[in-house]
C-alpha cells in the first residue's frame, strides 16, 4: 500500500509521514559507522571506511571526515556524493559568516544552515532528501566543546556521545554503557576504537579501516583540529590491542 | 479515494478534498501536545516535553516554544525541522515590521502572516504543506489584553481562549473546554494548563514546559522544580477528589468541575 | 512595501533551494534582509560624484559640526552624541538622540547627512535584533562593527552611498571587555580607546590623549566627558544644546543624567 506514497518524495503519505526521509535513513543505516565522544577537553570523532584498497591513496582521500572550518570539523555516514555537496554549502556558509562578522560562526549556526538546506530538500517537490547523517564536532565561544548529530529531516541534536551509519543501535548502547562525564580526550579515543572494533564486521581494526580525527585545545588556549594519519592510527590501535596483527578476543 | 489525487502535491480530488493537507494534519496529530490557555493579564504556553536521553546535551535542547519578537512567542505540534523554517520566517517579518512601520507586529498580524506562509505552501506548485500547527500568543504592544491564535497547515488561524495542538489535542481540548473559567488569575492559569497537560503526560513535571507572557514583559519560563509544585499539587488534589468520591460525600462546590473532570478522565481511559 | 517584498523573494530563494548565492554569484548574505534594503534609491542626479555637489558640501559641513564621542574604560564604554538636529543655519530641534541601541550591549552613534543616518541605523537595528532572535544570542560588539563596515562598504560602491559616520561602543557579552570602534561613510573601521567625530575631533582628541587611561571608572569617565564637552562649548562657532550621554556596561546600556547647562567661559 505505501509504493503510492513513497515514489515520488516531499508528500505526505495518509499517516502524516514522510516515506522518502524514513527511507534516506534507511539508506545510512548500511553505510560505515561514524561515531564521536565529547570528553571535557575536546572531541573525537571516528568512522569505518568501507572502501578499502591497496592502491588507494592514504592520505588525500578522506572518506568519512572532513574539515568544514577552522574550529568544525564533521564525520558523515551515508551516501558520500550528497555529503559533499552539503560539505561545500557548509564551507562556503562557515567564511561567509566569517566575512561579515570577522568572527568564526558558531557551531549550531553552522549545523542550523546545513539541517535548513536538508528540511528544503524534504518540503520541495521534484527532489529526494540528501542520504547523509552528519556528526559534527567544534567550538566556540559561548558553549565551548560542542558535539552534534544531524539526519536528512532536518532535525538536530546536541550530544556528549553519538554514532551514526551501520550498527547504529548496538554502537549507542556501547556508548552509553561506557561513556564517563568529564573524560579526558585520550580517554574518549579509547573508548571511541573500541566501540568500533565492536561494530565493525572485521575482527581486526587496522588503519586503512578506520579514519580518526580530534578536535582539542593547545596549552595556550588555541583551538586546533586534526585528521590523523595512518600511523598515528595503528600506534592508538596498539595501544588498545585492536591492532590487526595482534588477535583480538572480540566476536 | 485513492485514484491518484494524493499524488501530486497539492490539487482537488474530485470530491473536494486537498489530501496533502489533510496528511500534514496527520503529521501533526504525531507531534508532541501543545496548550495555549488565556488568562485575565496572563497567558501561558505549555508543552509536552521529549525526555532527554543519558548521551544527550543538554545545554543544546531546542525548545517548542520559541519567541518570534520579544512580545510573541510560538509554540508548535508537528515536524521540528519544518517549524524551524517556520519560525524563521516570522522573524524575519517582525523585524521587518518593525523596520518599516516603527511598531512591533501585533499578535494578530504576525499570526495572519505565519498562517499566510502555510496556505501558500498548499497552493504553490512542487511544495508539500508544512507539517506543522502553531500556537501563538503575546500582548500586542502597549495592550493589556491577552491573545491566543491557532494556524493550521491548511493555513486556517483563529483565535482561542484555551487550545491544545498534537497528540490526543482532542482530549486536552475537551478536558479545557469543561474546565475553562473566565477571568482566571496568573496562577489558575498556570494551574489549568498544567493540569490539562497531565491528561496526556504521564511522566510529570519533567517532561512538561511552560512558558508564561504577561503585558510589557518578557517570556518567562518555569523551573522544572516549580511545574514539579503544581504537578504534586494537583495530583494531590485527584487522590483527595477519589477519596471523597469513594466515601460518597458531595465535594464543595468549588471543586465539582475537577470531580467531573475526574469522572471523565476515567472513562477516556 | 518590505515585508511583502521580502517574504516574495524568501520564497523564491527557498523554491530554488540554493538559497545563498547572489545573481552575480557573489558570497551575498541572504540571511540579513539586506536584498529587501537594497531597493533603487532615487538618484538625486546624473552626476555620479554627488560629494562635490554645493548642498553636499554644506550638509556635510553641517554634519561635522556634530558631536560624537566615545570613551572605554575598565568595565564601560560611555557614548555620547550632541543633542542639535540642524539644518543648514537653522537648530530644528535640542533633544535629538543620535544614538540606538543594537543590542543588550552594544550602541551606536551616528551623524552625517540627515535621513541617511536614522534609516541606515535603524536598518543596521533590525538586522542586530533578528539576529538575536534567531539565534537566541546576541552578536559581539566587534562582529557588529564588522557587519556594519560591510554594509558600507557595500554602500559606498552602490549608486548612492550613505553618508553616515558612527562610533559604535559595547561590552562583550563573553568576555566582559568593553570596545570602542570608530566608523565612517568610507567604510573605514578602528578599534579604539576613545574616539570623536567631525570638528570635535579637533578638541577633544588632544584632552583624550593627555587623560585617558585604560583603567578609569565610569565617574572619571564622565569627568573626562566633562572637559571634552567645556573645550567644545568654548570653542566649536555653534551651540550643540547639550549631549546624549549613554553607558554600556556588561548588564545593559544606560542613560546618564548630563549637565547641560554648565556655563563655560571663554577662551
Amino acid at each position: 500500500m505505501s509504493r503510492r506514497y513513497d515514489s515520488r518524495t516531499t508528500i505526505f503519505s495518509p499517516e502524516g509521514r514522510l516515506y522518502q526521509v524514513e527511507y534516506a535513513l534507511e539508506a545510512i543505516s548500511h553505510a560505515g559507522t561514524a561515531i564521536g565522544i565529547l570528553a571535557k577537553d575536546g572531541i573525537v570523532l571516528a568512522a569505518e571506511r568501507k572502501v578499502t584498497s591497496k592502491l588507494l591513496e592514504q592520505d588525500t582521500s578522506a572518506e568519512k571526515l572532513y574539515i568544514l572550518n577552522d574550529n568544525m570539523i564533521c564525520a558523515v555516514a551515508g551516501m558520500t556524493a550528497d555529503a559533499n555537496i552539503l560539505i561545500n554549502y557548509a564551507r562556503q556558509a562557515a567564511q561567509r559568516y566569517l566575512l561579515t562578522y570577522n568572527e568564526d560562526i558558531p557551531c549550531e549556526q553552522l549545523v542550523r544552515r546545513l539541517c535548513d538546506l536538508k528540511q528544503g530538500y524534504t518540503q520541495h517537490g521534484g527532489l529526494r532528501p540528501f542520504g547523509v547523517s552528519f556528526i559534527y564536532a567544534g567550538w566556540d565561544p559561548r558553549r565551548q566543546f560542542q558535539l552534534y548529530l544531524s539526519n536528512p529531516s532536518g532535525n538536530y541534536g546536541g550530544w556528549k556521545a553519538t554514532s551514526a551509519g551501520a550498527n547504529n543501535a548496538s554502537a549507542q548502547s556501547l556508548l552509553k554503557q561506557d561513556y564517563k562525564e568529564d573524560c579526558t580526550l585520550e580517554e574518549a579515543c579509547g573508548m571511541a576504537v573500541k566501540v568500533l572494533s565492536k561494530t565493525m564486521d572485521s575482527t581486526k581494526l587496522s588503519s586503512e579501516k578506520i579514519e580518526f580525527a580530534t578536535v582539542g585545545q593547545t596549552e595556550d588556549g588555541k583551538i586546533y583540529h586534526r585528521l590523523w594519519s595512518a600511523d598515528e592510527i595503528t600506534a592508538l590501535l596498539k595501544e588498545h590491542d585492536l591492532a590487526k596483527t595482534e588477535e583480538t578476543e572480540d566476536k | 479515494m485513492a485514484s491518484g489525487y494524493d499524488r501530486a502535491l497539492s490539487v482537488f480530488s474530485p470530491d473536494g478534498h486537498v489530501f496533502q493537507v489533510e496528511y500534514a494534519g496527520e503529521a501533526v496529530k504525531r507531534g508532541t501536545c501543545a496548550v495555549g490557555v488565556k488568562g485575565t493579564d496572563v497567558v501561558v504556553l505549555g508543552c509536552e516535553k521529549r525526555s532527554a536521553m543519558k548521551l544527550q546535551d543538554t545545554r543544546i535542547t531546542p525548545s517548542k516554544i520559541q519567541l518570534l519578537d520579544n512580545h510573541v512567542a510560538l509554540a508548535f505540534a508537528g515536524l521540528n525541522a519544518d517549524a524551524r523554517i517556520l519560525v524563521d520566517k516570522a522573524r524575519l517579518e517582525a523585524q521587518s515590521h518593525r523596520l518599516s512601520v516603527e511598531d512591533p507586529v501585533t499578535i494578530d498580524y504576525i499570526t495572519k502572516y505565519v498562517a499566510g506562509v502555510q496556505q501558500r505552501y498548499t497552493q504553490a506548485g512542487g511544495v508539500r504543506p508544512f507539517g506543522i500547527s502553531t500556537l501563538i500568543v503575546g500582548f500586542d504592544n502597549g495592550g493589556k489584553v491577552p491573545r491566543l491564535y491557532q494556524t493550521e497547515p491548511s493555513g486556517i488561524y483563529s483565535a482561542w481562549k484555551a487550545n491544545a495542538i498534537g497528540r490526543s489535542s482532542k482530549t486536552v481540548r475537551e478536558f479545557l473546554e469543561r474546565n475553562y473559567k473566565e477571568d482566571m488569575d496568573r496562577e489558575a492559569t498556570i494551574r489549568l494548563a498544567i493540569k490539562s497537560l497531565l491528561e496526556v503526560v504521564q511522566t510529570g513535571a519533567k517532561n512538561i514546559e511552560i512558558a508564561l507572557m504577561a503585558p510589557g514583559a518578557s517570556i518567562e519560563t518555569l523551573p522544572t522544580e516549580e511545574i514539579e509544585g503544581y504537578v504534586k499539587e494537583i495530583e494531590q488534589e485527584k487522590q483527595e477528589e477519589a477519596a471523597k468520591k469513594k466515601t460518597g460525600r458531595t465535594p464543595g462546590t468549588g471543586t465539582a468541575a475537577i470531580l467531573t473532570r475526574s469522572q471523565d478522565d476515567s472513562a477516556a481511559e | 512595501m518590505l515585508g511583502r517584498r521580502h517574504s516574495e523573494s524568501g520564497t523564491g530563494a527557498w523554491g530554488q533551494v540554493f538559497p545563498a548565492r547572489a545573481p552575480n554569484g557573489s558570497l551575498l548574505d541572504c540571511w540579513t534582509f539586506k536584498q529587501a534594503h537594497h531597493r533603487p534609491r532615487p538618484q538625486q542626479d546624473d552626476n555620479s560624484s554627488t560629494s562635490t555637489t554645493p548642498t553636499a558640501t554644506t550638509t556635510r559641513t553641517i554634519a561635522k559640526m556634530e558631536v560624537l564621542l566615545g570613551i572605554t574604560g575598565k568595565d564601560f564604554t560611555i557614548i555620547a552624541a550632541s543633542k542639535a538636529a540642524m539644518r543648514g543655519a537653522t537648530i530644528l530641534k535640542t533633544s535629538d538622540d543620535k544614538t540606538r541601541s543594537l543590542n543588550k550591549h552594544t550602541l551606536m552613534a551616528f551623524s552625517g547627512e540627515a535621513g541617511d543616518t536614522v534609516q541606515f541605523a535603524e536598518y543596521i537595528q533590525r538586522n542586530a535584533q533578528l539576529y538575536s532572535m534567531r539565534n537566541e544570542s546576541d552578536l559581539s560588539p566587534s562582529a557588529l562593527a564588522h557587519f556594519v563596515r560591510g554594509e558600507l562598504a557595500t554602500s559606498l560602491r552602490s549608486r548612492k552611498p550613505y553618508n553616515v559616520n558612527l562610533l559604535m561602543g559595547g561590552v562583550d557579552p563573553i568576555t566582559g571587555k568593553p570596545s570602542l570602534y570608530w566608523l565612517d561613510y568610507l567604510a573605514s573601521l578602528a578599534d579604539v580607546p576613545y574616539a570623536a567625530h567631525g570638528y570635535a575631533q579637533y578638541y577633544c582628541l588632544s584632552i583624550l590623549d593627555k587623560h585617558h587611561h585604560p583603567d578609569i571608572t565610569l565617574g572619571q569617565g564622565i569627568k573626562l566627558l566633562n572637559m571634552c564637552t567645556d573645550e567644545l562649548k568654548r570653542r566649536l562657532p555653534i551651540d550643540f544644546k547639550g549631549m546624549v550621554v549613554k553607558a554600556v556596561k556588561a548588564d545593559g546600556i544606560i542613560d546618564i543624567e548630563f549637565d547641560d547647562d554648565k556655563i563655560v567661559k571663554s577662551a
